[in-house]
């Protein structure tokens, strides 16, 4: 069995499918520490955008909506990610044309999987994200997603503030999409230095004191909350736990 | 600058109302603007009771002139007051939504004064909203009983929704439980504002303009004697006939000791099917004759679509590769999103059960009304069906534990015919 290891690229995905597509049994993936087996051979993909475009153009051909569910997918944090694509992929080629709609193919349900966990936490942020104002008036949003979206949770964003500046930061993965007022442009960021405005802790006091005040207490249901908030995302909502307590 | 403890008071006056969907509305951003509608609409967060907050939920006052005997704001109760002015509501929400807390504005009040002069309140307060502070967020208005109709289609040109709470499932218990509210100053402008919602999506010109995202309403369960046949007859006809997006029901909680109501809460489970029956209506293709009678209770042990199915067995089991995809909507255990899974897979190939698992369209109701390739795996005959489904439901626990406070339907037909 042979795996090929990509750089977690798009283009190194692409170059894999290339390279691996006659290989009997051919596994691609992004991962360092996979199990393998006594027979594992490892084959290293070097990017290569000629081999990646060829790849492109015929998925393209086949059905013109494909790159983009495998864009979705490759944002996961799934480590199947590859492999799935890949498998959506062949079945594609091999069918001659779109096949999503083909909801009983294992290698379908897989794939929409993946990408509904992506689209759905994408969905969900544009609730959870919480910004902060800071000294010079822009807004700063720090948040450590499971799925790569912030550039796709950027245009949200845009289109609601208009001319406000604005940063949403994925501190996991070390970059943010930042706005100047005009444009947004994604942008590697490590660690920010903040300086939170004055007016910050009084608004942050007030939203909790509101999220106390409209429970209802004789309804108790925490299950459900937990079910629809996930426990992971309560370190960067100030009404469940103040983010930067200790520094005011 | 508005304080904590206000805040405090006049959330907690708000927060029974159960409203707080930002949906329908793709109001846009303006230039310069901040905020727009997202259609779907979007939760901000989760409070302990499991319920979202999308919307600040908050009265302009809580100084009641009216004394509804239900309501912790009526003028006889003894809570604290207070009321804030629209520049400190359009202050907070700007704040709020511009770190993401909330979708909009779900704007309420107590009627202090006048009833017109409360509802210029809240209109003056959207209007500032929408001019000064330019915001194009989400804004829902509650309309004030007895307030001028003209008022109300002023504030529904700067509103993406508006809702009058019909309170009370019967004219009857409103006449009792809310003596000055009347059925015609909550359904009159109900009406009054269909009818403009209407002319307004016929001319083209500027289609949305008025509350684009329509108008709701909400009743409370349990605190009067009416039967769920009823309630859901009284839904249907605001659904179809008043073009309502949503009717809530909130489960009467007893906040206020009275006379006139139920000293125990009437449970969730009642409120929980209620919605499952409304849901049935409104997406399913079901009629409500097909699910309650009108006295009748809708079935605790069983959800309203296991009940009619098992009344209907003449019409089960479908063929899961042949049926059309009405009746597999009407499968207990396939919703929308399953009928959809299978008709789509099975333009491509026949289905079998293994493929239902793999596509997760859950059996454990389903298969005792379907087929697959011929296949039959559920049941035999209705009563060892019905135990099956009983034993199987996953609804029980919590809501099973209100069961024993449930059905207080005699305590409040006293309670009733003690006064009238």
């Amino acid at each position: 069995m042979k795996i090929f290891l990509t750089d977690g690229t798009t283009t190194g995905f692409y170059t894999a499918v290339f390279d691996s597509y006659r290989e009997n049994g051919a596994v691609i993936t992004s991962r360092k520490n996979m199990q393998l087996a006594f027979d594992t051979e490892i084959v290293n993909v070097a990017a290569d955008a000629e081999k990646a475009t060829r790849v492109r153009n015929k998925l393209d051909k086949l059905d013109r909506y494909a790159a983009g569910d495998v864009d979705l997918a490759l944002r996961s944090d799934d480590s199947l990610k590859e492999q799935t694509s890949f498998e959506y992929i062949k079945l594609i080629v091999k069918s001659g044309r779109a096949v999503r709609r083909q909801l009983s193919v294992p290698a379908v349900i897989e794939m929409s999987e993946i990408i509904g966990r992506v689209t759905g936490e994408l969905h969900k942020m544009k609730g959870f994200l919480r910004f902060m104002e800071t000294e010079s008036g822009a807004l700063y949003a720090p948040y450590a997603p499971d799925n790569d979206i912030t550039d796709l949770i950027a245009p949200h964003f845009k289109a609601r503030f208009g001319q406000q500046r604005f940063a949403v930061h994925d501190v996991k993965r070390k970059k943010a999409a930042l706005c100047d007022g005009k444009t947004w442009f994604m942008a590697e960021v490590g660690d920010a230095d903040i300086y939170i405005s004055e007016y910050e802790k009084i608004f942050e006091d007030l939203w909790r004191k509101y999220y106390v005040s409209v429970n209802i207490g004789e309804r108790p249901h925490e299950k459900q909350m937990k079910g629809y908030m996930p426990v992971r995302y309560w370190k960067f909502l100030p009404e469940k736990n103040g983010f930067y307590d200790d520094k005011t | 600058m508005l304080d904590a403890d206000t805040l405090s008071i006049l959330t907690e006056s708000a927060k029974y109302d159960v409203s707080c969907s930002s949906s329908g509305s793709k109001r846009a951003n303006g230039k310069g603007g901040l905020g727009n509608a997202s259609v779907g609409g979007i939760c901000h967060s989760f409070t302990p009771d499991g319920r979202c907050i999308s919307l600040l939920k908050i009265l302009m006052s809580n100084e009641c002139v009216y004394d509804c005997a239900y309501c912790p704001n009526r003028l006889s109760s003894n809570v604290k007051r207070a009321s804030i002015t629209p520049d400190e509501i359009c202050n907070l929400t700007i704040n709020f939504y511009k770190r993401n807390y909330i979708e909009g504005l779900f704007l309420s009040s107590a009627v202090s004064g006048s009833p017109n002069r409360t509802m210029e309140l809240l209109t003056e307060t959207a209007i500032k909203l929408r001019k000064q502070y330019n915001f194009n967020g989400y804004i829902h208005i509650k309309g004030i009983p007895h307030a001028d109709e003209a008022l109300a289609l002023k504030a529904a040109r700067y509103a993406d929704r508006m809702s009058y709470n019909i309170e009370l499932p019967s004219e009857r218990s409103l006449k009792l439980l809310a003596p000055q509210k009347t059925k015609d100053s909550l359904v009159s402008p109900m009406k009054r504002l269909r009818a403009a919602i209407l002319c307004d999506r016929e001319n083209a010109a500027r289609r949305g303009a008025l509350l684009p995202a329509g108008q709701t309403t909400q009743m409370i369960i349990g605190a009067s004697p009416e039967s769920d046949g009823q309630i859901l007859r009284l839904t249907e006809y605001l659904y179809r006939h008043m073009g309502l997006k949503r009717v809530y029901y909130s489960s009467y909680i007893p906040v206020v000791r009275s006379p006139l109501l139920p000293s125990v809460p009437a449970g969730l489970l009642r409120e929980h099917r209620l919605y499952q029956a409304d849901w049935l209506i409104r997406f399913y293709g079901f009629d409500v004759n097909e699910l309650c009678g009108e006295g009748e209770n809708l079935d605790t042990d069983l959800d309203p679509k296991c009940a009619w199915a098992l009344k209907n067995m003449h019409l089960f089991p479908v063929e899961i590769n042949s049926a059309p995809p009405e009746m597999l909507l009407r499968v207990p255990g396939i919703g929308a999103k399953g009928a959809y899974k299978i008709t789509e897979a099975r333009r491509f190939c026949r289905l079998d059960f293994d493929n239902l698992s793999k596509m997760h369209i859950v059996l454990k109701r389903a298969k005792h009304f379907i087929t697959c390739k011929g296949k039959f795996y559920g049941a035999e005959g209705n009563a060892a069906r019905a135990a099956l489904l009983i034993a199987g439901r996953s609804d029980s626990g919590e809501c099973n534990q209100q069961l024993s406070l449930f059905s207080d339907r005699e305590n409040a037909v006293s309670a009733l015919t003690g006064e009238l």
